[in-house]
């Protein structure tokens, strides 16, 4: 909403700087978000007298002035025909310069010397056209700048109403808001219309047949008017709050509409046929041209505005072609009326069609204001365009709605606000806001609240209308008496951050991509076709199709944003994100949306340096980071199995890690074709795993074993075992014996090649023996180590070395 | 004999004060002390004394022995402190190499800020509750007394999956979820990812916000006051300015939108705050009896108020971040600057 300075003015005489009034309007909830000044910067141009006109001797078409501007006297030459000595004028000094950067200068015209110019309305950028120069009132001081003289110097304030003030949708509105913040009154102009003796009915009729959707409706006539332009202050008015000048009597309903916040129709009334008004709803898949050119299909549920024949207007949301003013127009019949909110919005919505007119019914327009607005437009019309009105209004307005009374407790006012108001305090704040209020009884009041209000309802929003214009700076600040109660965060909230940090801590940055992807990425992954992870949600009204489907896997973002990265030449990249997938759940509403945890690894092993040396990070390396997640969880019975689950992954380069028979997820090197998809030409290693399994099977009661005091001895076993067998094999036939002072056991070595038969490895394995009670001793050791030996020898088949 | 005495001891602390190495103090111990030594020839002469010089000469000759071994030791730590000086120094690196580090790792911006924002509202009682981003109708528009049809749903662009499905607009169905499982007192705060379809260069897609609500008996808008000014005071730092104006939202009244005095020009007005010297932080209000209706709380024996705020434009504030794209561009370079 648009208003400024001077038309607020014009109906509440308040003493304020537009950077005050900007300040009141905002701390009021009429969020100021733009303030603009117009009409400055012409200062150098000038109220003046023409004192004497003469003929240029060197030129027919011009005239050589002697002009006073109250100081001195100052020679001008002149193009103009439109004045004579004596006349006010607008004159533009030396150094002005004019809109579109029109410096004015001393300069000889035909040989006669000119210091200054006679400037028109078009010069002044106060019209797009304009004869002759601009002659002003005669009483207007002279030497005073022409803007400040016309009292054309304004300011504008651009406002972000919130949806719930219909009422500040007008140049009164606001002013309503100042004035009952400021203690004052609205000066309502009062507006008698000059009407002539033909009588409205025998020129127009109005039938409302849906008084449910259009539960008012008035009407005037005026005949015999001469469509042209506006006057200038019309035309600027407009402009100045965003609206463009059409003709004169267009420009008065919006003139109008922009005053008392009330949308009104002008309609060329010898275009509707039999002079009829009919409000009724449309006929189902019935076509209307409404006057931006558009063709409609309407239904039942859009009411109309119908002559004796057709449709004429979409009521309260745009007119129609064939019944719009025209340059030919002679007789206008002027609608205004009131549409149910919820009506208007509906067809507003269904069609795209947003107008200042639908903007306003479907916010809830003032019932009550249809006859002043009406006035006021007929009179402006007659004045504008001459013309003469029909004596009366048509007014139907079969149920009057009922005005709203709500009932409000000082007690409960001030409980809910923390304030120590009296009720006789409240009441004067109502009564400022034009409410009526009577006392009940002692702290109860029955508060009326006027048409225009139509946000008022409950008690609520008196509270609020209290807490608004009081002020939210005048209620103390507390701190609530709230009874004392503490949750810590849930296991899950914990385990999760404990996750972050454990990724942050292994260098990984955490990254947030959009929870949207596109549907095609799958494919790039290699997905099957009946992978589950393609069942989606899919959006209704998605911004563009990369973003129509929530995701059911963090991956194909991952991939995304490191392609990027290595776009930038960032080579070496530790990521992971913690975020929801949404997966839709057959047989229920909304989609499950677990967390998942996703992290790739690319490029070198340690940050570069000059005395690092250049490791690349490999398949151990993210396995490295699953191991320590589920240290940190203390999951156990973990086993990682290379069953190519998913193929994305490297198939020989990847594996599922379970804990007994759950499957926690995968990961492992991705498969070069997936790189590719990705545009990726370095190997990226990935990780993904189901957060809501890793907490389920996360052990909160961690059992310390005492660390032993007595030293270590350690025994090492060199072996020769078959490719084939995993390497994990020899470490579980070591636990497996559970020889209680074996510390612990390592592969130290790994070895093919060289000396190693054809189809063996060779692995080194140390282990270390400590008692918790004692040293021990070779003779102690030595059993339990040969006892480890045989165990291999046998159930391996390994070859000591 | 005593003269010898004399003149030993004095030619041996000559030589051992002159002596510049480890190797040179052994030399000497030997020479003078050692079995073959000059000190021990003299002992070893005390025999031929007579026996009233014999205890004279002897105890001299321990002294002069304890004396010499005394200086050689003394000599000795000498040469050793020197030569451990000396091999620290020699062993001096250029402390300006940058040093071998670990890969590391950093929270992304919104994280961080989410878990700031929570500790301090744990601190005063608020609860983590959280709940699903694709929504029903109900819980994010109808329960928080947006009816259909309603111009006020026009201030959210919503993504729709159907008619009664979309992806949420903020963070507030949680209190409804939470309201419509627990009584009162309740003590909430909900950080969030949300949706709108709206997209440019101050409009991301996909944002996050913290919703946070209190219901309990006798809860005031003063106490709304007091909560926001303790957590923005804690957040911005102590004399940050904060004001609240009237505003409108569906699912409260009285309702305000919070402005803190702007965090870069200190409230002069400068191009964040468009010149205001505010800037926009928080919409709250008081919980409005319909959103009550819905739950089955008694508004007329309860009261509570919610606000929230957008993390992003909190984390842009607290960063001076002037881009909101940088958040989910996921720049390598950008992130591991938290």
């Amino acid at each position: 909403m648009i208003v400024t300075y001077n038309w607020l003015k014009e109906f509440v005489d308040f003493d304020l700087s537009p950077q005050e009034l900007s300040d009141l309007l905002t701390m009021l909830g009429l969020e100021v978000e733009g303030v603009r000044h117009v009409g400055g910067g012409l200062d150098e141009v000038v109220v003046a007298i023409v004192e004497e006109r003469a003929q240029h001797p060197n030129a027919d078409k011009l005239s050589l002035c002697r002009v006073n501007n109250g100081r001195e006297t100052l020679a001008i030459v002149c193009g103009a025909q439109n004045f004579k000595a004596g006349d006010k004028v607008a004159l533009a000094q030396l150094g002005a310069v004019l809109p579109g950067d029109f410096k004015i200068k001393r300069s000889k015209i035909r040989g006669e010397e000119s210091c200054g110019m006679l400037c028109s309305e078009k010069e002044l950028g106060l019209a797009a056209e304009s004869d002759g120069i601009l002659i002003l009132p005669p009483d207007l001081p002279l030497g005073v700048p022409v803007f400040e003289a016309l009292a054309l110097k304004d300011t504008i304030f651009e406002i972000g109403l919130t949806p719930n003030r219909a009422d500040c949708l007008s140049i009164v509105g606001v002013a309503r808001e100042i004035a009952a913040k400021l203690g004052m009154n609205v000066q309502y102009t009062g507006h008698s219309v000059e009407e002539s003796n033909f009588p409205i009915s025998e020129r127009a009729e109005v039938i409302v047949e849906d008084a449910e959707l259009c539960p008012r409706y008035t009407a005037r006539y005026i005949a015999g008017c001469s469509v042209g332009p506006s006057p200038a202050w019309l035309v600027r008015r407009l402009e100045a709050v965003g609206m463009r000048s059409i003709n004169n009597v267009v420009d008065v309903t919006n003139y109008v509409l922009m005053e008392y916040g009330h949308p009104l129709h002008a309609f060329d009334a010898d275009l509707l046929a039999g002079g009829k008004i009919i409000v009724r709803r449309a006929a189902e898949a019935e076509r209307f041209s409404t006057l931006d050119g558009q063709e409609r299909v309407l239904t039942a549920a859009d009411l109309t505005i119908r002559d004796g024949e057709k449709g004429v207007a979409l009521a309260g949301i745009m007119g129609g072609e064939n019944s719009e003013i025209r340059q030919d127009t002679a007789n206008i019949l002027l609608e205004s009326a009131y549409f149910n909110p919820s009506a208007i919005r509906r067809t507003s919505k269904r069609l795209g069609l947003h107008t200042e007119s639908s903007h306003r019914f479907e916010r809830g327009a003032d019932v009550d204001i249809l006859l002043t607005a009406l006035d006021r437009a007929a009179s402006l019309i007659a004045e504008l365009a001459g013309g003469e009105i029909a004596r009366g209004a048509i007014d139907v307005y079969p149920r009057s709605l009922p005005s709203r009374t709500v009932r409000f407790r000082v007690k409960r006012c001030n409980e809910l606000l923390g304030i120590q108001l009296a009720a006789d305090e409240m009441a004067a704040i109502f009564n400022r806001l034009e409410f009526t209020v009577n006392s009940v009884e002692p702290g109860l009041l029955d508060v009326t609240v006027p048409s225009f209000r139509v946000d008022v309802e409950r008690e609520i929003d008196l509270v609020e209308e209290v807490a608004r214009l009081n002020g939210y700076n005048t209620i103390p600040v507390t701190m609530p008496k709230a009874r004392v109660f503490s949750d810590r965060p849930t296991r899950h909230q914990r385990l999760e951050k404990r996750l972050r940090n454990v990724m942050v801590g292994q260098g990984f940055s955490e990254i947030i991509n959009f929870s949207f992807m596109a549907p095609g990425v799958l494919d790039k992954l290699l997905l099957a076709d009946d992978d589950p992870r393609r069942s989606v949600v899919r959006l209704r009204n998605p911004l563009v199709e990369e973003q129509s489907v929530m995701r059911t896997a963090l991956l194909p973002g991952l991939l995304e944003t490191a392609s990027r990265n290595l776009n930038y030449r960032m080579l070496t990249l530790r990521m992971f994100e913690l975020r929801r997938v949404y997966l839709p759940v057959e047989g229920q509403e909304l989609p499950r949306e677990p967390l998942h945890l996703a992290g790739i690894l690319t490029g070198a092993r340690y940050r570069e340096g000059w005395n690092q040396e250049r490791y690349q990070v490999d398949f151990y390396d993210v396995k490295g980071v699953v191991e320590h997640i589920l240290d940190e969880f203390a999951v156990t019975s973990v086993s990682y199995v290379q069953d190519c689950l998913h193929p994305y992954f490297h198939p020989g380069k990847s594996c599922s890690v379970r804990s007994g028979d759950e499957l926690l997820g995968s990961f492992g090197e991705l498969h070069p074709d997936v790189q590719d998809n990705f545009e990726i030409d370095q190997p990226v290693y990935y990780l993904e795993l189901d957060f809501e399994k890793l907490a389920m099977l996360s052990s909160d009661n961690v059992t310390i074993k005492p660390p032993s005091r007595f030293p270590d001895t350690f025994r090492d076993i060199a072996m020769l075992i078959s490719d084939e067998a995993p390497a994990s094999a020899i470490l579980d036939c070591i636990g497996g014996l559970k020889i209680r002072e074996v510390e612990c056991a390592e592969i130290f070595d790994l070895y093919k090649g060289t000396h190693i038969p054809e189809g063996f490895k060779s692995v080194a394995v140390r282990i270390r023996y400590r008692s918790q009670e004692k040293t021990l001793t070779d003779d102690e050791v030595s059993p339990l180590h040969q006892r480890i030996v045989d165990t291999l020898v046998k159930k391996l088949e390994v070859t000591i070395r | 004999m005593k003269e010898q005495l004399d003149g030993l001891l004095q030619a041996a602390l000559k030589e051992i004060d002159g002596a510049g190495n480890e190797e040179a103090l052994q030399e000497l111990r030997i020479k003078y002390l050692g079995k073959k030594g000059e000190l021990t020839a003299v002992m070893k002469g005390l025999g031929s004394l007579s026996a009233t010089e014999r205890p004279v000469v002897g105890q001299m000759a321990n002294a002069v022995k304890d004396q010499l071994e005394s200086r050689l030791e003394e000599k000795l730590t000498q040469v050793r402190d020197a030569n451990k000086r000396e091999k620290l120094q020699r062993e001096r690196l250029d402390v300006t190499l940058p040093g071998r580090r670990l890969p590391y790792g950093s929270k992304h911006p919104i994280t961080l800020v989410i878990e700031e924002i929570s500790e301090i509202f744990a601190g005063l009682g608020f609860q983590v509750a959280e709940g699903p981003e694709v929504e029903l109708d109900f819980y994010n528009f109808e329960a928080l007394n947006f009816p259909k049809d309603h111009p006020a749903r026009d201030m959210q662009d919503t993504f729709f999956v159907d008619d009664s499905i979309l992806l949420r607009t903020h963070t507030s169905p949680v209190q409804v979820r939470t309201m419509l499982k627990h009584a009162p007192p309740v003590r909430i705060i909900s950080p969030g990812t949300v949706y709108r379809c709206d997209s440019d260069a101050t409009h991301s897609p996909m944002f996050h916000q913290i919703e946070g609500f209190m219901v309990d008996t006798g809860v005031t808008f003063g106490d709304l006051k007091g909560v926001l000014t303790t957590f923005l005071t804690q957040y911005f730092g102590k004399g940050i300015g904060v004001r609240l104006r009237p505003s409108f939202f569906p699912f409260t009244e009285p309702s305000a939108e919070v402005d803190i005095a702007c965090v870069m020009c200190r409230g002069k007005g400068c191009r964040v705050c468009k010149q205001s010297g505010w800037l926009e932080i928080l919409g709250a209000g008081m919980i409005d009896p319909e959103v009550y209706r819905h739950v089955g709380y008694d508004p007329e024996t309860i009261s509570g108020f919610a606000f929230g705020m957008g993390i992003e434009r909190v984390a842009m504030l607290k960063y001076g971040i002037g881009d909101l794209r940088l958040f989910f561009d996921n720049d390598v370079r950008f992130l591991q600057q938290f």
